[in-house]
């Protein structure tokens, strides 16, 4: 089946089998392997995107899918070599340990901040309640998703 | 002439950050090579069980099914394990446990691959099993390995101070208390995985997400019969470890898939549930405490036994053993001990190395017995602690010495002055309606390192690049505990350079140099030491190359900073690459090797325990607390605050000491509260992270953590490794925190909400 | 290898399905894809709705709100008709799964696949919802309690479809509650979860309450004629607590992997105490009474 879809900014046409899972389409095919999988049930978030903005469990999505879709992953946060300010705020504060589940967690504080720019922590946990981190803890997660809502009312 | 803020003692920034954020670093299930095939393995259904017939027929000859490979195809001795070489890499005459693996196929995809293992037929007679280490003690237990003399023992012995039945009787008070400890499941985000090849030369490479390359190496040597000096093992940073990839996952396999794939490469990466299937475990525990003191607050005799499941295989069941016994009388001094230990095989998953490494499992005991007697005479449990708590050159109950930095003392007054210690009766009065609060707390230690046995070596090679810049050669591999970063931080302390002028390459067996597992709490304190020296070493090499280019007379003249030389007498100046350039390749590059120290003292310990690891020299020690508010509605138990203070030395980098402490505690906190491993009769019933609990960003608090900072004259600028005492006292603290919310101890872990509550449920009515 | 569909109205829907008749309906996928596999489904044709317009509109009509089933529960939760209106169900959405899943998964999904734990469940068996059902030919009603009949067992023919939920506006002056014991905080699938709809006059005396129960039996559970003991009393802890004494007789869960039934029903007992713990309390507190 071909589908045609947006992945971060680039026009990608592909020719899969409509159910291949988007997880696999993205690291397999397309060699986008910022995306991760850690349980393909839905219960980790290590694999989530962005559509159409929004963030969606990828190993929970099917190549048909993304007919249209305008897709994003952690590679399309980066302008270049300069990190987006909410990855820069995840280095500096020493949100990233194994760093396995931090594509994922990138991705749901990117959907979340577009949603709520003031959060607070008990509001970033809820957030982030989708992505298991087995290193960190989240306390440096959550610091990171402060300080980048910050940083990021501060620019507007 | 510039200056730069020394890197030692400051956060800086983990210079593998950036790349993992912007997912472009490649772990080892990021490969994909070109016409690579998948291989997966047929794992017994039977715990226990002769293999009578493997019948592949049904699926060799299916489309895209390359190969079909049973025992018969491994060359070698078919054997993996250290210590003891008890695993088979696939199973030939019988099947020890339900995921034993039978049958490896290598196919063009995963879809095929799993039709085809679906289809594979073997035909097993079931043996008797036994799932209880008690049971397969007894006399006639059904025997999982042949020709052992201590039969289902993996390892046993004694630790025998004094004389601890005569000294129980002359204690004022005794407690007496049996502890049940769950398996703990690693969970690493990243499961087992890696690709392999062999190439035109007969060159065996992997690239495995594994904590122990150079021993994956000599391993597969002998278990696939292949010279060692043509296999090459890659280990990238990985997706979490915890000691679950401490040793042979799915190296075995992938090396005999790559050894009959006719030059193609092979990926295998295990599903989340085949990862719950086939990986080690923490070893669940029994164990008893008996513990007895005078009405003075001093401790005075202490029984304890230890009862570990080591499952199926050995993996690092005895070492294991051997820590909780080095343990089992946490940080105290108690003259008389008599701790007893067995670690024994059953027809469970194979038990091994996680983080902590049989501290937990004793701690969670000790920790609470001591609450319990603490209560008995009537004493405060942080002054019981005190008083008892060993200074440098004490010997603990278990008869260790403490030898070098040992600053438990300094822990437990740092939580004794802290306003969440000082204030807690009267948070404890302001429960809200339908709550109960507890605040409690845990101290404990945990050694560093192999014991006096096995030899704790790294070797560091560091080079100085023509044009200026450095690379390290990583010998240990980076499982997310930064020591890659902070191996950076070491070098570019002694180079007097910022962080972005070195490179790293990652472990690997053809470059960079032997320097044992990512395990033990030894990374940074081994091969930094290495690292540091091996830095010193080019250094002067430099400066006195700079001497002869004519910069000055004397070396300690000149200054190394940011990429230049300075003559400080003169002002005069050069570039690093100039000076790079003038030596030849064999100049910059510098290797050194250290081997830490070991405690030769006690030598009367049973030579098998010693042998496994009994003592350690150099500890970290902590003190945790817990303030805890359970449902009384629900039984669910919240944790409010958290407070760990810990003493791993000197801190090298803030902000990494804090990740360890913030991440261990709340692993810590998994095992005291959700995670529930449950198995019936060999058979996992929590298979995957639906069933198996981990907590989320919403079930836990903020750490607070505190460091007192020792010197430990033997580590790198004065640190000790921090990975495992930071997941050792959370069950404990907690523990302690919720039985003075209720008003008793629960001995069965983990803590659920349904034990809470039907505890409350049959307290007396009020 | 399986087709995908994904029409955009409902007459391409009917043609596929008349094409596929064994083809699978996806709403959101968190179901359904993981139950494939898990291979408790086996792969099949997939027609998805998720392109289908009309089932994804949130409307406040006179009497009643209408819910297109392929409402997301994040779609509910931004909703301020759902906030105000349907408390309730507001509060169940928000402790359901976590973010990426409530961005995905649907109303529909979750009426559906019927699962004794579905969160959106209880709250709409307080709120009698009404469901319409959809094929190529006609709609029929059916309230909610009717349409499902056990653990996966619904009323919907393999030709139709769930196409609109339909709920009474509850009476003003009615607070819902929704609380679920889960394992954990999130990502939880509830060992116990309670929806209730209070109608209360000023002075606190019960006017009607409704009482729902997931996870206490193969369906959700309601008792009617304990609900109308509750009539007349006034709200206090006491009878909360013989209202939970009540139902915890009558329910009928079972023990498996996540918890006890013994557990189960000692939490039926205790949680209508939850709406004092967590509403009520500072009432008390004022009033000098003590629990």
């Amino acid at each position: 089946m071909k589908i045609a879809f947006k992945l971060n900014g680039i026009r990608q046409e592909v020719d899969c089998l409509p159910d291949r899972r988007v997880v696999d389409l993205l690291r397999e095919e397309l060699g986008y392997t910022g995306t991760k999988e850690a349980c393909g049930s839905g219960e980790c978030g290590a694999c989530t995107i962005l559509v159409d903005g929004v963030s969606k469990l990828s190993c929970l999505m099917l190549a048909a899918q993304l007919q249209g879709r305008s897709i994003t992953t952690s590679e399309g946060m980066s302008l270049g070599k300069k990190l987006h300010p909410i990855q820069q705020a995840f280095v500096d504060k020493g949100a990233v340990q194994c760093g396995f589940c931090s594509p994922g967690m990138l991705m749901a504080t990117v959907d979340f901040l577009q949603r709520n720019p003031a959060p607070d922590r008990q509001q970033i946990r809820a957030a982030l309640s989708g992505n298991l981190c087995r290193c960190t803890g989240y306390q440096k997660i959550i610091d990171a998703v402060e300080r980048a809502a910050a940083e990021m009312r501060d620019e507007l | 002439m510039t200056t730069y803020a020394s890197p030692i003692g400051s956060s800086l920034k983990r210079v593998d950050g950036p790349g993992k954020i912007s997912g472009l670093e490649k772990y080892a299930a990021d490969y994909y090579p070109d016409n690579c095939l998948w291989a997966g393995a047929k794992r017994s259904d039977h715990p226990h069980a002769l293999i009578k017939k493997i019948d592949i027929s049904p699926v060799r000859n299916l489309p895209g099914i390359f190969a079909v490979l049973t025992h018969e195809d491994i060359k070698g001795a078919n054997r993996v394990g250290v210590p003891e070489m008890d695993q088979p890499v696939l199973a030939d005459c019988k099947v020890r446990y339900k995921g034993d693996p039978v049958v490896l196929v290598l196919a063009e995809n995963k879809t095929l691959l799993q039709e085809a293992i679906d289809k594979i037929i073997i035909k097993y007679e079931p043996l008797p099993a036994v799932f209880d280490p008690e049971a397969a003690l007894a006399e006639n237990a059904p025997l999982l390995h042949e020709n052992r003399n201590n039969k289902n023992l993996l390892l046993g012995g004694k630790v025998i101070r004094g004389n601890s039945i005569a000294a129980m009787s002359e204690c004022d008070a005794v407690v007496e208390a049996d502890f049940q400890l769950p398996w703990q499941e690693h969970a690493y985000l990243e499961t087992e995985a890696g690709v392999a090849r062999v190439d035109e030369e007969g060159i065996l490479e992997i690239i495995a997400s594994t904590q122990t390359p150079w021993r994956d190496r000599n391993e597969l040597a002998y278990a696939l019969g292949w010279p060692v000096d043509k296999i090459r093992v890659i280990a990238p940073y990985l997706g979490g470890g915890f000691g679950g990839k401490d040793g042979i996952t799915v190296q075995g396999l992938l090396g005999l898939a790559a050894l009959h794939s006719g030059g193609r490469p092979v990926k295998m990466w295990n599903s989340r549930e085949e990862s719950f299937l086939s990986s080690t475990k923490r070893h669940p525990g029994q164990v008893h405490y008996e513990l007895g003191c005078k009405n003075d607050g001093t401790l005075h005799a202490l029984n304890c036994r230890i009862v570990l499941d080591t499952g199926a295989y050995a993996s690092l069941g005895g070492p294991v053993l051997a820590l909780a016994m080095e343990h089992a009388a946490g940080v105290y001094r108690i003259p008389h001990a008599l701790i007893e230990g067995f670690s024994v095989y059953t027809n469970n998953p194979v038990g091994g190395a996680f983080r902590g490494f049989g501290a937990p499992q004793v701690l969670a005991g000790l920790e609470q017995v001591m609450d319990i007697l603490a209560d008995k005479i009537a004493w405060d449990p942080l002054a019981f602690r005190l008083k008892n708590a060993v200074m440098r050159g004490d010997e603990t109950g278990a008869g260790v010495w403490m030898s070098n930095s040992t600053a438990i003392i300094p822990c437990l007054e740092k939580v004794q002055e802290h306003p969440l210690w000082t204030s807690r009766q009267t948070w404890v009065s302001q429960a809200p309606p339908y709550k109960l609060r507890g605040v409690g707390i845990a101290a404990g230690l945990q050694g560093t390192g192999y014991g006096p046995m096995v030899a704790d070596i790294a070797n560091a090679k560091i080079e100085l690049l023509p044009d200026g810049r450095f690379r390290i050669y990583s010998g240990v591999a980076d499982m997310g505990q930064g020591n890659n970063p902070t191996n950076v931080q070491i070098a570019a302390e002694v180079l007097g350079q910022t962080t972005d002028c070195f490179e790293l390459i990652q472990p690997d067996t053809l470059q960079t140099l032997p320097s044992g597992s990512s395990a033990a709490s030894r990374t940074t304190y081994s091969y930094g030491n290495a690292l540091k020296a091996a830095a010193l070493q080019l250094k002067e090499r430099i400066l006195t190359r700079a001497c002869n280019m004519g910069m000055g007379l004397y070396a300690e003249d000149l200054l190394l900073s940011s990429g230049r030389l300075y003559h400080l007498p003169s002002r005069r100046e050069i570039t690093l690459g100039l000076v790079a350039a003038s030596m030849r390749p064999e100049e910059r590059i510098s290797i050194y090797s250290y081997t830490a120290p070991v405690n030769r003292y006690p030598d009367k310990i049973n030579p098998d325990i010693r042998a496994a690891g009994f003592p350690h020299r150099v500890f970290a020690f902590a003190c945790h607390l817990a303030r805890v508010q359970i449902d009384e509605l629900t039984g669910e138990v919240e944790v409010c605050d958290y407070l760990a203070v810990t003493d791993a030395g000197k801190v090298l980098n803030p902000q990494l000491y804090e990740q360890q402490v913030q991440g261990g505690a709340v692993q810590g906190m998994g095992y005291a509260l959700w995670e529930d491993f449950k198995l019936d009769r060999g058979e996992l019933l929590t298979r995957n992270l639906a069933t198996y609990i981990l907590p989320t960003s919403m079930d836990v608090p903020d750490i607070l953590s505190i460091a007192v900072e020792t010197v430990e004259e033997s580590g790198p600028f004065g640190m000790k490794g921090i990975g495992e005492i930071v997941i050792n006292l959370a069950l404990p603290a907690i523990a302690n925190g919720i039985a003075r919310a209720v008003g008793q101890h629960i001995f069965k872990s983990p803590l659920t909400a349904e034990q809470l509550l039907l505890i409350l449920e049959m307290r007396p009515a009020k | 290898m399986s087709q995908v569909f994904l029409p955009h109205t409902l007459d391409e829907l009917w043609t596929k399905k008349q094409e596929n008749p064994a083809a699978l309906i996806m709403a959101g996928g968190t179901d359904l894809l993981v139950k494939i596999r898990d291979r408790k489904l086996p792969p099949a044709v997939i027609l998805g709705l998720e392109n289908i317009a009309e089932l994804r509109q949130i409307e406040q009509q006179d009497e009643e709100i209408c819910i297109g089933s392929m409402v997301t529960h994040q779609q509910l939760l931004d909703s301020p008709i759902i906030q105000t209106q349907l408390p309730v169900l507001h509060q169940a959405v928000a402790v359901l799964g976590s973010p990426p899943i409530r961005h995905m998964g649907t109303i529909g999904g979750n009426i559906c696949t019927a699962s004794p734990a579905g969160d959106t469940l209880p709250p709409l068996y307080v709120l009698n919802a009404g469901l319409e059902l959809k094929n190529a030919a006609a709609s029929r009603l059916l309230l909610i309690k009717d349409f499902i009949r056990g653990p996966g067992q619904t009323l919907l023919s393999s030709n139709e479809i769930l196409y609109k939920i339909r709920i009474p506006i509850p009476a003003p002056h009615s607070p819902g509650f929704y609380f679920k014991v889960g394992q954990r905080k999130a990502l939880a699938i509830s060992i116990i979860s309670m929806a209730c709809l209070l109608q209360l006059a000023e002075d606190n005396r019960i006017l009607d309450g409704r009482f729902a129960w997931g996870s206490t039996g193969p369906t959700v559970m309601r008792f009617p004629e304990v609900e109308n003991t509750l009539i007349g009393e006034k709200l206090s802890p006491i009878v909360l607590g013989k209202l939970g004494q009540s139902m915890a007789a009558l329910v009928s869960p079972i023990s498996d992997i996540r918890a006890s039934a013994e557990y189960r029903r000692l939490l039926v007992s205790k949680l209508p105490l939850k709406i004092w713990q967590s509403h009520f309390s500072s009432l008390s507190a004022a009033s000098g009474h003590g629990d």
